[in-house]
């Protein structure tokens, strides 16, 4: 069996934390899609019933910060996983 | 929901929510004496804060465009925020006087406090209808 030296499974360590940060950081690309498409559909729903306005920007501003703490949490474990180790 | 047709109100109603839900953290980490989390969590309210009025600004800016235009303009916008919160968790993690934890519950509470909010409004209808029924 191969026995590395202490500083090889340090040096592993760090670039599987390094990898796990930036995997982390790929669902942050989720919510900003999604965002969009809603921001989208909204003008799409205003133009056809222009009194539902305040509604509509109320709906929507309720969904874009409940979507967008998805991609705070893997900003959060991104930053844990670089700092830490 | 109350206030759904007035996003001004609701945004005040969200932000005064969330400020009566975090005078418990605060007050006891002010008891406690650990400036740190005091400190990290209202940065992170405070920025979650003007975030939520940034939102409701591009929000109302987006829909005067094309449908097209707002899509992009939004998920760009997005990106910016996101930024900004990379900056603020960076922050908190490299300053001593910042606690992490803190800074992203501080980011999380209006998140949490609208989660909540919704599931404890849907609760009472909830029951509301029960209630009739029995009547």
């Amino acid at each position: 069996m191969v026995e590395f030296s202490p500083d090889v499974i340090d040096t592993i360590i760090r670039a599987a934390a390094l990898l796990g940060a930036g995997f982390a950081m790929i669902a942050g690309i989720g919510p900003g899609i999604g965002q969009g498409y809603a921001a989208g559909k909204a003008v799409e729903s205003v133009a056809r019933d222009p009194e539902a306005r305040g509604n509509i920007i109320t709906t929507m501003l309720l969904g874009q910060a409940v979507a967008e703490s998805t991609g705070i949490y893997s900003l959060v474990i991104a930053i844990v996983l670089i700092f830490t180790i | 929901m109350k206030y759904i047709d007035d996003p001004v109100k609701m945004q005040k109603e969200i932000i005064k929510k969330s400020y009566i839900i975090a005078v418990i953290p605060v007050v006891y980490s002010l008891i406690s004496g650990e400036s740190a989390t005091l400190l990290g969590l209202i940065f992170g309210i405070v920025i979650s804060t003007l975030i939520l009025r940034l939102r409701v600004i591009h929000i109302r800016r987006s829909l005067n465009m094309s449908e097209d235009k707002a899509n992009t303009f939004i998920r760009n916008r997005y990106f910016i925020e996101y930024a900004i919160y990379f900056v603020v968790l960076l922050v908190a993690r490299k300053k001593v006087s910042l606690n992490f934890i803190a800074t992203a519950a501080g980011l999380f509470l209006i998140k949490f406090t609208v989660i909540g909010w919704i599931i404890l409004d849907m609760l009472k209808e909830k029951w509301q209808k029960k209630f009739d029924s029995y009547k």
